[in-house]
Protein backbone atom coordinates (compact mmCIF):
# COMPACT_ATOMS: atom_id res chain seq x y z
CA UNK A 1 0.00 0.00 0.00
CA UNK A 2 2.80 2.36 0.99
CA UNK A 3 4.55 1.50 -2.25
CA UNK A 4 1.40 2.41 -4.15
CA UNK A 5 1.12 5.74 -2.35
CA UNK A 6 4.79 6.47 -3.05
CA UNK A 7 4.35 5.57 -6.69
CA UNK A 8 1.28 7.83 -6.83
CA UNK A 9 3.24 10.69 -5.27
CA UNK A 10 6.09 10.24 -7.75
CA UNK A 11 3.69 10.25 -10.69
CA UNK A 12 1.92 13.31 -9.34
CA UNK A 13 5.20 15.14 -8.73
CA UNK A 14 6.49 14.40 -12.21
CA UNK A 15 3.27 15.57 -13.87
CA UNK A 16 3.23 18.72 -11.78
CA UNK A 17 6.68 19.75 -12.98
CA UNK A 18 5.48 20.15 -16.56
CA UNK A 19 2.24 21.84 -15.59
CA UNK A 20 1.38 25.49 -15.05
CA UNK A 21 0.00 24.83 -11.60
CA UNK A 22 1.60 23.64 -8.38
CA UNK A 23 -1.09 21.27 -7.18
CA UNK A 24 -1.81 21.76 -3.49
CA UNK A 25 -0.69 18.77 -1.44
CA UNK A 26 -2.36 18.30 1.90
CA UNK A 27 -0.40 17.30 4.97
CA UNK A 28 -3.49 15.58 6.32
CA UNK A 29 -3.09 11.88 7.01
CA UNK A 30 -6.30 9.87 6.75
CA UNK A 31 -7.48 8.29 10.01
CA UNK A 32 -7.03 4.52 10.12
CA UNK A 33 -10.48 3.10 10.62
CA UNK A 34 -11.37 -0.35 11.91
CA UNK A 35 -15.01 -0.91 10.98
CA UNK A 36 -16.99 -3.90 12.21
CA UNK A 37 -20.69 -4.58 11.82
CA UNK A 38 -22.46 -7.69 13.07
CA UNK A 39 -25.96 -9.10 12.67
CA UNK A 40 -28.07 -12.20 12.97
CA UNK A 41 -26.69 -14.70 10.37
CA UNK A 42 -30.07 -14.54 8.54
CA UNK A 43 -29.38 -10.90 7.71
CA UNK A 44 -25.92 -11.54 6.24
CA UNK A 45 -26.76 -10.11 2.78
CA UNK A 46 -27.97 -6.81 4.23
CA UNK A 47 -25.12 -6.72 6.77
CA UNK A 48 -22.58 -7.04 3.96
CA UNK A 49 -24.28 -4.21 2.02
CA UNK A 50 -24.23 -1.90 5.05
CA UNK A 51 -20.61 -2.80 5.79
CA UNK A 52 -19.43 -2.12 2.24
CA UNK A 53 -21.45 1.03 1.53
CA UNK A 54 -20.44 2.62 4.86
CA UNK A 55 -16.80 1.73 4.27
CA UNK A 56 -16.89 3.10 0.73
CA UNK A 57 -18.53 6.33 1.91
CA UNK A 58 -15.88 6.95 4.55
CA UNK A 59 -12.88 6.05 2.43
CA UNK A 60 -14.19 8.05 -0.55
CA UNK A 61 -14.03 11.15 1.65
CA UNK A 62 -10.25 10.55 1.84
CA UNK A 63 -10.48 11.44 5.55
CA UNK A 64 -10.33 7.75 6.49
CA UNK A 65 -8.36 4.73 5.42
CA UNK A 66 -10.09 1.43 6.02
CA UNK A 67 -8.02 -1.23 7.82
CA UNK A 68 -7.87 -4.80 6.58
CA UNK A 69 -9.91 -7.06 8.92
CA UNK A 70 -7.15 -9.68 8.61
CA UNK A 71 -4.95 -7.39 10.67
CA UNK A 72 -7.40 -7.30 13.58
CA UNK A 73 -6.08 -8.98 16.74
CA UNK A 74 -9.29 -8.87 18.73
CA UNK A 75 -11.91 -11.51 18.30
CA UNK A 76 -14.65 -9.52 16.60
CA UNK A 77 -17.42 -11.66 18.05
CA UNK A 78 -16.22 -10.48 21.45
CA UNK A 79 -16.11 -6.83 20.49
CA UNK A 80 -19.78 -6.23 21.18
CA UNK A 81 -19.16 -6.99 24.85
CA UNK A 82 -15.87 -5.21 25.49
CA UNK A 83 -13.14 -3.31 23.63
CA UNK A 84 -9.48 -3.98 24.43
CA UNK A 85 -8.02 -0.70 23.20
CA UNK A 86 -4.40 -1.92 23.30
CA UNK A 87 -5.24 -4.60 20.71
CA UNK A 88 -6.35 -1.83 18.34
CA UNK A 89 -3.58 0.63 19.16
CA UNK A 90 -0.88 -1.94 18.47
CA UNK A 91 -2.06 -2.42 14.88
CA UNK A 92 -2.23 1.36 14.35
CA UNK A 93 -5.96 1.96 14.60
CA UNK A 94 -7.07 5.56 15.07
CA UNK A 95 -10.83 5.08 15.07
CA UNK A 96 -12.71 1.88 15.85
CA UNK A 97 -16.39 1.71 15.00
CA UNK A 98 -18.58 -1.18 15.98
CA UNK A 99 -22.20 -1.62 14.92
CA UNK A 100 -25.00 -4.13 15.05
CA UNK A 101 -27.72 -4.38 12.39
CA UNK A 102 -31.27 -5.43 13.25
CA UNK A 103 -34.52 -5.79 11.36
CA UNK A 104 -37.45 -3.88 12.86
CA UNK A 105 -41.16 -4.25 12.13
CA UNK A 106 -41.06 -1.31 9.66
CA UNK A 107 -37.45 -1.25 8.49
CA UNK A 108 -33.91 -1.37 9.83
CA UNK A 109 -31.99 -0.28 12.87
CA UNK A 110 -28.29 -0.06 13.72
CA UNK A 111 -26.68 0.62 17.06
CA UNK A 112 -23.31 2.24 16.41
CA UNK A 113 -20.39 3.02 18.70
CA UNK A 114 -17.30 5.05 17.78
CA UNK A 115 -14.11 4.62 19.81
CA UNK A 116 -10.89 6.60 19.87
CA UNK A 117 -8.31 3.80 19.97
CA UNK A 118 -5.42 6.20 20.63
CA UNK A 119 -7.03 7.78 23.71
CA UNK A 120 -8.80 4.54 24.74
CA UNK A 121 -12.24 6.06 24.97
CA UNK A 122 -15.73 5.68 23.67
CA UNK A 123 -16.44 8.88 21.72
CA UNK A 124 -20.15 8.42 21.03
CA UNK A 125 -22.84 5.83 20.44
CA UNK A 126 -26.29 6.01 18.93
CA UNK A 127 -29.18 4.07 17.46
CA UNK A 128 -30.09 4.86 13.85
CA UNK A 129 -33.34 3.81 12.19
CA UNK A 130 -34.84 3.87 8.72
CA UNK A 131 -38.21 2.75 7.43
CA UNK A 132 -38.81 0.57 4.39
CA UNK A 133 -37.27 -2.62 3.05
CA UNK A 134 -34.10 -1.08 1.64
CA UNK A 135 -31.07 -0.98 3.88
CA UNK A 136 -28.72 1.15 1.77
CA UNK A 137 -29.65 4.55 3.20
CA UNK A 138 -28.89 3.30 6.72
CA UNK A 139 -25.26 2.89 5.61
CA UNK A 140 -25.10 6.60 4.70
CA UNK A 141 -26.52 7.54 8.12
CA UNK A 142 -23.94 5.34 9.86
CA UNK A 143 -21.15 6.89 7.78
CA UNK A 144 -22.44 10.37 8.73
CA UNK A 145 -22.36 9.41 12.42
CA UNK A 146 -18.82 7.99 12.33
CA UNK A 147 -17.57 10.96 10.28
CA UNK A 148 -19.12 13.57 12.59
CA UNK A 149 -17.92 11.79 15.73
CA UNK A 150 -14.34 11.37 14.50
CA UNK A 151 -13.91 14.71 12.70
CA UNK A 152 -16.42 17.07 14.27
CA UNK A 153 -17.83 17.94 10.85
CA UNK A 154 -21.23 16.75 9.57
CA UNK A 155 -20.99 13.96 6.99
CA UNK A 156 -22.10 14.45 3.37
CA UNK A 157 -23.11 10.86 2.72
CA UNK A 158 -26.92 11.10 2.82
CA UNK A 159 -27.00 13.58 -0.08
CA UNK A 160 -27.63 13.57 -3.83
CA UNK A 161 -26.03 14.87 -6.98
CA UNK A 162 -27.62 16.09 -10.19
CA UNK A 163 -25.75 16.24 -13.46
CA UNK A 164 -26.47 16.63 -17.17
CA UNK A 165 -26.03 13.67 -19.48
CA UNK A 166 -25.80 14.66 -23.13
CA UNK A 167 -26.68 12.12 -25.81
CA UNK A 168 -26.56 13.39 -29.36
CA UNK A 169 -28.20 16.80 -29.34
CA UNK A 170 -30.42 16.08 -26.35
CA UNK A 171 -29.72 16.17 -22.65
CA UNK A 172 -31.12 14.38 -19.59
CA UNK A 173 -31.11 15.49 -15.97
CA UNK A 174 -29.64 12.61 -13.95
CA UNK A 175 -30.11 12.12 -10.18
CA UNK A 176 -27.74 9.91 -8.18
CA UNK A 177 -26.80 9.28 -4.58
CA UNK A 178 -23.53 11.01 -3.70
CA UNK A 179 -21.65 7.74 -4.24
CA UNK A 180 -23.01 7.36 -7.77
CA UNK A 181 -25.59 4.72 -6.87
CA UNK A 182 -29.32 4.58 -7.62
CA UNK A 183 -29.13 6.61 -10.79
CA UNK A 184 -32.38 7.98 -12.20
CA UNK A 185 -33.10 10.05 -15.30
CA UNK A 186 -35.43 12.57 -13.70
CA UNK A 187 -35.74 14.85 -16.75
CA UNK A 188 -35.42 13.62 -20.30
CA UNK A 189 -34.59 15.02 -23.73
CA UNK A 190 -33.97 18.67 -23.02
CA UNK A 191 -32.78 20.63 -26.03
CA UNK A 192 -29.65 21.88 -24.26
CA UNK A 193 -29.64 21.83 -20.48
CA UNK A 194 -27.23 23.99 -18.53
CA UNK A 195 -26.42 25.02 -14.96
CA UNK A 196 -28.94 23.05 -12.86
CA UNK A 197 -29.04 24.31 -9.26
CA UNK A 198 -30.87 22.79 -6.26
CA UNK A 199 -33.27 24.88 -4.18
CA UNK A 200 -32.26 25.02 -0.50
CA UNK A 201 -34.98 22.45 0.38
CA UNK A 202 -33.72 20.09 -2.37
CA UNK A 203 -37.19 19.89 -3.96
CA UNK A 204 -36.87 22.17 -6.99
CA UNK A 205 -34.11 22.63 -9.54
CA UNK A 206 -33.54 25.93 -11.37
CA UNK A 207 -32.06 25.39 -14.83
CA UNK A 208 -31.32 26.95 -18.20
CA UNK A 209 -32.74 25.21 -21.25
CA UNK A 210 -33.52 26.12 -24.87
CA UNK A 211 -36.91 25.74 -26.51
CA UNK A 212 -37.18 26.49 -30.22
CA UNK A 213 -33.61 27.83 -30.15
CA UNK A 214 -34.56 30.34 -27.45
CA UNK A 215 -32.94 30.18 -24.02
CA UNK A 216 -35.13 30.25 -20.96
CA UNK A 217 -34.93 29.77 -17.23
CA UNK A 218 -37.14 27.12 -15.69
CA UNK A 219 -37.83 25.53 -12.36
CA UNK A 220 -38.16 21.75 -12.37
CA UNK A 221 -39.91 19.93 -9.51
CA UNK A 222 -37.96 16.77 -8.75
CA UNK A 223 -40.85 14.71 -7.40
CA UNK A 224 -43.45 15.61 -10.06
CA UNK A 225 -41.29 16.61 -13.03
CA UNK A 226 -43.41 19.76 -13.35
CA UNK A 227 -41.66 22.56 -15.29
CA UNK A 228 -42.32 26.27 -14.89
CA UNK A 229 -40.77 29.09 -16.96
CA UNK A 230 -39.62 32.05 -14.86
CA UNK A 231 -37.24 33.82 -17.25
CA UNK A 232 -37.76 34.21 -20.98
CA UNK A 233 -36.31 37.55 -22.00
CA UNK A 234 -34.76 38.53 -25.30
CA UNK A 235 -31.09 37.57 -25.42
CA UNK A 236 -29.33 35.76 -22.60
CA UNK A 237 -31.22 33.85 -19.87
CA UNK A 238 -28.55 31.92 -18.01
CA UNK A 239 -26.81 30.64 -14.86
CA UNK A 240 -29.67 30.53 -12.31
CA UNK A 241 -28.58 30.27 -8.66
CA UNK A 242 -30.88 29.99 -5.63
CA UNK A 243 -30.30 32.27 -2.66
CA UNK A 244 -29.58 30.38 0.59
CA UNK A 245 -33.02 31.31 1.99
CA UNK A 246 -34.81 30.20 -1.19
CA UNK A 247 -36.48 33.59 -1.72
CA UNK A 248 -34.48 34.67 -4.77
CA UNK A 249 -32.85 33.23 -7.84
CA UNK A 250 -29.92 35.20 -9.24
CA UNK A 251 -29.26 34.86 -12.98
CA UNK A 252 -27.47 36.52 -15.90
CA UNK A 253 -29.82 38.26 -18.38
CA UNK A 254 -28.94 40.55 -21.28
CA UNK A 255 -32.26 42.16 -22.24
CA UNK A 256 -31.25 45.44 -20.58
CA UNK A 257 -28.36 45.86 -23.02
CA UNK A 258 -25.64 43.41 -21.98
CA UNK A 259 -25.04 40.48 -19.65
CA UNK A 260 -25.94 41.71 -16.15
CA UNK A 261 -26.89 39.96 -12.91
CA UNK A 262 -30.59 40.15 -12.03
CA UNK A 263 -32.56 38.84 -9.04
CA UNK A 264 -35.85 36.99 -9.36
CA UNK A 265 -38.13 37.17 -6.34
CA UNK A 266 -39.73 33.73 -6.10
CA UNK A 267 -42.74 35.03 -4.14
CA UNK A 268 -43.61 38.21 -6.09
CA UNK A 269 -42.32 36.75 -9.40
CA UNK A 270 -40.62 40.08 -10.16
CA UNK A 271 -37.10 40.66 -11.45
CA UNK A 272 -34.74 43.45 -10.47
CA UNK A 273 -31.40 44.33 -12.00
CA UNK A 274 -28.44 43.93 -9.66
CA UNK A 275 -25.31 44.92 -11.63
CA UNK A 276 -24.99 47.87 -14.03
CA UNK A 277 -21.84 47.68 -16.09
CA UNK A 278 -21.00 47.53 -19.80
CA UNK A 279 -18.87 44.40 -19.21
CA UNK A 280 -19.99 40.77 -19.03
CA UNK A 281 -21.35 39.83 -15.59
CA UNK A 282 -22.35 36.17 -15.19
CA UNK A 283 -22.27 32.98 -13.01
CA UNK A 284 -23.58 34.37 -9.70
CA UNK A 285 -22.97 32.42 -6.48
CA UNK A 286 -24.33 33.46 -3.07
CA UNK A 287 -22.39 33.79 0.15
CA UNK A 288 -23.96 31.40 2.69
CA UNK A 289 -25.35 34.33 4.74
CA UNK A 290 -27.00 35.76 1.60
CA UNK A 291 -25.34 39.17 1.99
CA UNK A 292 -23.06 38.96 -1.06
CA UNK A 293 -22.91 37.43 -4.52
CA UNK A 294 -19.65 36.49 -6.19
CA UNK A 295 -19.65 36.43 -10.01
CA UNK A 296 -17.48 36.42 -13.13
CA UNK A 297 -16.94 39.80 -14.78
CA UNK A 298 -14.55 41.04 -17.45
CA UNK A 299 -14.90 44.65 -16.30
CA UNK A 300 -11.15 44.79 -15.73
CA UNK A 301 -10.52 43.57 -19.29
CA UNK A 302 -10.24 39.85 -18.53
CA UNK A 303 -12.65 37.53 -16.76
CA UNK A 304 -12.07 37.71 -12.99
CA UNK A 305 -14.09 36.83 -9.89
CA UNK A 306 -15.82 39.82 -8.26
CA UNK A 307 -18.32 40.15 -5.46
CA UNK A 308 -21.19 42.53 -4.89
CA UNK A 309 -22.65 43.54 -1.52
CA UNK A 310 -26.41 43.36 -1.87
CA UNK A 311 -26.90 46.08 0.76
CA UNK A 312 -25.19 48.89 -1.14
CA UNK A 313 -24.36 47.42 -4.54
CA UNK A 314 -20.62 47.98 -4.10
CA UNK A 315 -18.41 45.68 -6.17
CA UNK A 316 -14.90 44.44 -5.40
CA UNK A 317 -12.59 42.22 -7.46
CA UNK A 318 -11.55 39.13 -5.50
CA UNK A 319 -9.34 37.01 -7.78
CA UNK A 320 -5.93 38.56 -8.29
CA UNK A 321 -3.79 35.79 -9.80
CA UNK A 322 -3.84 35.07 -13.53
CA UNK A 323 -5.87 36.48 -16.39
CA UNK A 324 -8.73 34.01 -16.72
CA UNK A 325 -10.71 33.15 -13.60
CA UNK A 326 -14.33 32.08 -13.95
CA UNK A 327 -17.28 30.13 -12.54
CA UNK A 328 -17.08 30.88 -8.81
CA UNK A 329 -18.80 28.61 -6.28
CA UNK A 330 -19.00 29.97 -2.74
CA UNK A 331 -18.22 27.40 -0.05
CA UNK A 332 -21.16 26.61 2.27
CA UNK A 333 -18.80 27.50 5.14
CA UNK A 334 -18.30 30.93 3.61
CA UNK A 335 -14.54 31.19 3.98
CA UNK A 336 -13.44 30.14 0.48
CA UNK A 337 -14.55 30.36 -3.14
CA UNK A 338 -13.88 27.57 -5.63
CA UNK A 339 -13.36 28.63 -9.24
CA UNK A 340 -11.86 27.58 -12.56
CA UNK A 341 -8.62 29.19 -13.58
CA UNK A 342 -6.58 28.97 -16.75
CA UNK A 343 -2.92 29.59 -17.50
CA UNK A 344 -1.43 29.04 -20.96
CA UNK A 345 -4.43 26.94 -21.98
CA UNK A 346 -4.21 24.67 -18.97
CA UNK A 347 -7.16 24.61 -16.64
CA UNK A 348 -7.31 24.03 -12.90
CA UNK A 349 -9.91 23.75 -10.20
CA UNK A 350 -8.79 26.09 -7.45
CA UNK A 351 -10.00 27.66 -4.23
CA UNK A 352 -9.10 31.03 -2.70
CA UNK A 353 -10.05 33.03 0.36
CA UNK A 354 -13.43 34.66 -0.18
CA UNK A 355 -12.47 38.00 1.37
CA UNK A 356 -9.34 38.92 -0.58
CA UNK A 357 -8.58 36.15 -3.09
CA UNK A 358 -5.37 35.17 -1.30
CA UNK A 359 -4.13 31.65 -0.42
CA UNK A 360 -4.97 30.16 -3.84
CA UNK A 361 -4.88 26.35 -3.83
CA UNK A 362 -4.82 24.53 -7.14
CA UNK A 363 -6.60 21.24 -6.46
CA UNK A 364 -6.91 19.51 -9.82
CA UNK A 365 -5.45 20.18 -13.24
CA UNK A 366 -5.45 18.48 -16.67
CA UNK A 367 -8.21 18.40 -19.28
CA UNK A 368 -10.95 20.99 -19.57
CA UNK A 369 -12.21 21.44 -16.03
CA UNK A 370 -15.56 23.12 -15.39
CA UNK A 371 -18.53 23.63 -13.06
CA UNK A 372 -17.30 23.36 -9.45
CA UNK A 373 -19.96 22.46 -6.87
CA UNK A 374 -19.45 22.03 -3.10
CA UNK A 375 -20.72 19.26 -0.86
CA UNK A 376 -23.01 20.74 1.81
CA UNK A 377 -20.33 20.25 4.50
CA UNK A 378 -17.73 22.04 2.31
CA UNK A 379 -15.35 19.06 2.49
CA UNK A 380 -15.66 17.87 -1.12
CA UNK A 381 -15.91 19.47 -4.55
CA UNK A 382 -17.52 18.17 -7.70
CA UNK A 383 -16.38 19.24 -11.15
CA UNK A 384 -16.49 18.00 -14.73
CA UNK A 385 -13.44 17.24 -16.81
CA UNK A 386 -13.33 16.72 -20.57
CA UNK A 387 -10.83 14.57 -22.29
CA UNK A 388 -11.11 13.12 -25.80
CA UNK A 389 -14.46 14.81 -26.34
CA UNK A 390 -16.24 13.21 -23.37
CA UNK A 391 -16.87 14.82 -20.01
CA UNK A 392 -17.00 13.01 -16.67
CA UNK A 393 -18.01 14.19 -13.23
CA UNK A 394 -15.35 13.87 -10.53
CA UNK A 395 -15.13 14.60 -6.83
CA UNK A 396 -12.11 15.65 -4.83
CA UNK A 397 -11.53 16.79 -1.25
CA UNK A 398 -11.64 20.59 -1.05
CA UNK A 399 -8.56 20.46 1.19
CA UNK A 400 -6.43 18.62 -1.39
CA UNK A 401 -6.46 15.00 -2.45
CA UNK A 402 -7.04 12.82 -5.44
CA UNK A 403 -9.89 13.19 -7.93
CA UNK A 404 -12.23 10.25 -8.38
CA UNK A 405 -14.73 9.86 -11.26
CA UNK A 406 -18.31 9.22 -10.21
CA UNK A 407 -19.93 8.93 -13.66
CA UNK A 408 -19.29 6.18 -16.22
CA UNK A 409 -16.48 6.57 -18.76
CA UNK A 410 -18.80 6.01 -21.73
CA UNK A 411 -21.27 8.85 -21.19
CA UNK A 412 -20.96 12.61 -21.54
CA UNK A 413 -21.62 14.04 -18.06
CA UNK A 414 -21.40 17.70 -17.07
CA UNK A 415 -22.85 20.46 -14.88
CA UNK A 416 -22.76 18.59 -11.54
CA UNK A 417 -24.66 20.10 -8.64
CA UNK A 418 -24.51 18.77 -5.08
CA UNK A 419 -27.70 18.85 -2.96
CA UNK A 420 -27.84 20.87 0.27
CA UNK B 1 -24.80 30.62 -47.46
CA UNK B 2 -21.64 31.16 -49.48
CA UNK B 3 -23.10 28.75 -52.01
CA UNK B 4 -26.08 31.02 -52.41
CA UNK B 5 -23.77 33.90 -53.01
CA UNK B 6 -21.96 32.04 -55.77
CA UNK B 7 -25.09 30.53 -57.26
CA UNK B 8 -26.63 33.99 -57.58
CA UNK B 9 -23.53 35.24 -59.34
CA UNK B 10 -23.49 32.17 -61.57
CA UNK B 11 -27.09 32.62 -62.56
CA UNK B 12 -26.51 36.27 -63.41
CA UNK B 13 -23.52 35.27 -65.57
CA UNK B 14 -25.44 32.56 -67.43
CA UNK B 15 -28.33 34.91 -67.99
CA UNK B 16 -26.09 37.56 -69.57
CA UNK B 17 -24.33 34.98 -71.79
CA UNK B 18 -27.73 33.72 -72.85
CA UNK B 19 -28.83 37.22 -73.75
CA UNK B 20 -25.71 37.81 -75.87
CA UNK B 21 -26.29 34.58 -77.85
CA UNK B 22 -29.97 35.22 -78.39
CA UNK B 23 -29.09 38.73 -79.65
CA UNK B 24 -26.76 37.21 -82.31
CA UNK B 25 -29.25 34.64 -83.59
CA UNK B 26 -31.94 37.28 -83.96
CA UNK B 27 -29.72 39.21 -86.37
CA UNK B 28 -29.01 36.07 -88.49
CA UNK B 29 -32.66 35.20 -88.62
CA UNK B 30 -33.52 38.62 -90.07
CA UNK B 31 -30.80 38.20 -92.74
CA UNK B 32 -32.27 34.88 -93.96
CA UNK B 33 -35.71 36.36 -94.32
CA UNK B 34 -34.66 38.40 -97.36
CA UNK B 35 -36.59 36.30 -99.94
CA UNK B 36 -35.73 38.33 -103.03
CA UNK B 37 -32.15 37.30 -103.09
CA UNK B 38 -31.09 40.85 -103.46
CA UNK B 39 -28.23 41.96 -101.60
CA UNK B 40 -29.43 42.76 -98.25
CA UNK B 41 -29.68 46.40 -97.65
CA UNK B 42 -27.85 47.16 -94.64
CA UNK B 43 -30.01 49.51 -92.80
CA UNK B 44 -28.48 51.74 -90.36
CA UNK B 45 -29.54 50.20 -87.12
CA UNK B 46 -31.57 52.46 -84.97
CA UNK B 47 -30.03 52.82 -81.60
CA UNK B 48 -32.00 50.63 -79.23
CA UNK B 49 -32.67 52.27 -75.91
CA UNK B 50 -30.40 50.96 -73.18
CA UNK B 51 -32.34 48.62 -70.87
CA UNK B 52 -33.11 50.04 -67.45
CA UNK B 53 -30.46 48.42 -65.29
CA UNK B 54 -32.08 46.04 -62.80
CA UNK B 55 -30.26 46.16 -59.49
CA UNK B 56 -29.56 42.64 -58.34
CA UNK B 57 -27.55 42.47 -55.15
CA UNK B 58 -25.94 39.15 -54.61
CA UNK B 59 -26.70 37.66 -51.20
CA UNK B 60 -23.70 38.29 -49.01
CA UNK B 61 -21.98 35.96 -46.60
CA UNK B 62 -23.79 35.83 -43.27
CA UNK B 63 -20.94 34.74 -40.98
CA UNK B 64 -18.97 37.19 -38.90
CA UNK B 65 -15.78 35.93 -37.25
CA UNK B 66 -14.15 37.17 -34.04
CA UNK B 67 -10.83 37.09 -32.22
CA UNK B 68 -10.48 35.01 -29.05
CA UNK B 69 -12.43 36.37 -26.04
CA UNK B 70 -13.54 39.35 -28.14
CA UNK B 71 -16.79 40.68 -29.53
CA UNK B 72 -15.18 43.50 -31.50
CA UNK B 73 -15.95 43.80 -35.20
CA UNK B 74 -12.84 44.04 -37.33
CA UNK B 75 -12.85 45.83 -40.76
CA UNK B 76 -13.61 42.62 -42.68
CA UNK B 77 -16.56 41.95 -40.35
CA UNK B 78 -17.79 45.50 -40.88
CA UNK B 79 -17.54 45.03 -44.67
CA UNK B 80 -19.62 41.84 -44.50
CA UNK B 81 -22.17 43.59 -42.28
CA UNK B 82 -22.43 46.53 -44.68
CA UNK B 83 -23.07 44.08 -47.53
CA UNK B 84 -25.77 42.49 -45.38
CA UNK B 85 -27.30 45.90 -44.65
CA UNK B 86 -27.48 46.63 -48.38
CA UNK B 87 -28.94 43.22 -49.15
CA UNK B 88 -31.51 43.47 -46.35
CA UNK B 89 -32.66 46.91 -47.51
CA UNK B 90 -33.17 45.44 -51.00
CA UNK B 91 -34.97 42.43 -49.52
CA UNK B 92 -37.25 43.87 -46.86
CA UNK B 93 -39.68 41.95 -44.66
CA UNK B 94 -37.26 39.24 -43.56
CA UNK B 95 -36.98 38.00 -40.02
CA UNK B 96 -33.43 38.27 -38.75
CA UNK B 97 -31.88 36.30 -35.90
CA UNK B 98 -28.23 36.72 -34.97
CA UNK B 99 -26.73 33.65 -33.33
CA UNK B 100 -23.57 34.17 -31.26
CA UNK B 101 -21.08 31.31 -30.88
CA UNK B 102 -17.72 30.70 -29.23
CA UNK B 103 -14.86 28.27 -29.45
CA UNK B 104 -14.60 25.59 -26.79
CA UNK B 105 -11.86 27.22 -24.76
CA UNK B 106 -12.84 28.89 -21.52
CA UNK B 107 -15.83 28.57 -19.27
CA UNK B 108 -19.09 27.48 -20.87
CA UNK B 109 -21.17 29.96 -18.91
CA UNK B 110 -18.80 32.84 -19.67
CA UNK B 111 -18.86 31.76 -23.31
CA UNK B 112 -22.66 31.97 -23.31
CA UNK B 113 -22.35 35.63 -22.27
CA UNK B 114 -19.54 36.20 -24.79
CA UNK B 115 -21.64 34.68 -27.60
CA UNK B 116 -24.46 37.02 -26.63
CA UNK B 117 -22.08 39.98 -26.70
CA UNK B 118 -20.99 38.96 -30.21
CA UNK B 119 -24.58 38.70 -31.39
CA UNK B 120 -25.36 42.06 -29.76
CA UNK B 121 -22.42 43.83 -31.38
CA UNK B 122 -23.56 42.58 -34.81
CA UNK B 123 -27.10 43.70 -34.00
CA UNK B 124 -25.91 47.16 -32.93
CA UNK B 125 -23.91 47.57 -36.14
CA UNK B 126 -26.89 46.65 -38.31
CA UNK B 127 -29.35 48.75 -36.31
CA UNK B 128 -27.09 51.79 -36.57
CA UNK B 129 -27.51 51.38 -40.35
CA UNK B 130 -31.28 51.24 -40.18
CA UNK B 131 -31.97 47.50 -40.06
CA UNK B 132 -34.83 46.76 -37.68
CA UNK B 133 -36.55 43.71 -36.19
CA UNK B 134 -33.37 41.88 -35.20
CA UNK B 135 -33.40 39.17 -32.54
CA UNK B 136 -30.33 37.67 -30.92
CA UNK B 137 -29.48 34.36 -29.27
CA UNK B 138 -26.28 32.90 -27.86
CA UNK B 139 -25.35 29.25 -27.98
CA UNK B 140 -21.95 29.84 -26.38
CA UNK B 141 -19.82 26.83 -27.28
CA UNK B 142 -22.81 24.45 -27.44
CA UNK B 143 -23.28 24.48 -31.23
CA UNK B 144 -19.82 24.21 -32.64
CA UNK B 145 -19.65 24.40 -36.46
CA UNK B 146 -16.34 22.57 -36.34
CA UNK B 147 -16.05 19.74 -33.82
CA UNK B 148 -12.39 19.47 -33.07
CA UNK B 149 -9.44 21.27 -31.62
CA UNK B 150 -6.83 23.57 -33.08
CA UNK B 151 -7.00 27.16 -34.26
CA UNK B 152 -8.36 26.25 -37.71
CA UNK B 153 -11.39 24.77 -36.01
CA UNK B 154 -11.71 27.27 -33.18
CA UNK B 155 -11.61 30.21 -35.61
CA UNK B 156 -14.70 28.83 -37.35
CA UNK B 157 -16.52 28.56 -34.05
CA UNK B 158 -15.85 32.14 -32.88
CA UNK B 159 -18.67 33.41 -34.99
CA UNK B 160 -21.99 35.17 -35.27
CA UNK B 161 -24.44 33.84 -37.86
CA UNK B 162 -26.99 36.17 -39.41
CA UNK B 163 -29.94 33.85 -39.95
CA UNK B 164 -32.48 35.35 -42.38
CA UNK B 165 -35.85 33.79 -43.08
Amino acid sequence: MKKLVLLGLCLLTSSVQAAQFDVYMTKYKPLKLAWIIGSDPKLETQRAIVHDVTEKDLTSSQSFRSMDPLSFLSNTSDIFRRVVYSDWRVIGTDILSVARLRKTSHGWEASVAVHDAVRSQLLAQTRLKIEGPEVRRLSHLIANFIYKTALGVPGHFDTHILYVRKHGKLSDLVYIEQDGAKRQNVGRNFNLLLSPDWSPNNQIVALNTYVGNRPRLETFELTTGKRHVFGQFSGLNSTPEWSPNGQFIAAALSHTGNSELHLYNVKTKKWRQLTHHWAIDTTPTWSPDGSMIAFTSNRSGKPQIHRIFLKDGSVKQISVNGTYNTTPAWSPRGDRIAFITRKKWQYALATMRADDGSDVRYLVTGGRIESPSWSPNAQMLLFSRESHGLRRVYRTPSWGGKAEAITPANEDASDPSWSH
Amino acid sequence: MKLNHYSTLGMALMLSIGLIFSGCSTTKHHAKLDKHGSAPVVKKAEPTPAPTPEVVIAEPAHQIYFAYDSSELDPSAAAILDANTEWLSANPGKSIVIEGNCDERGSREYNLALGQERADSVKAHLEARGVTGIETVSFGEEKAACEGTGEACWAQNRRADIVIR
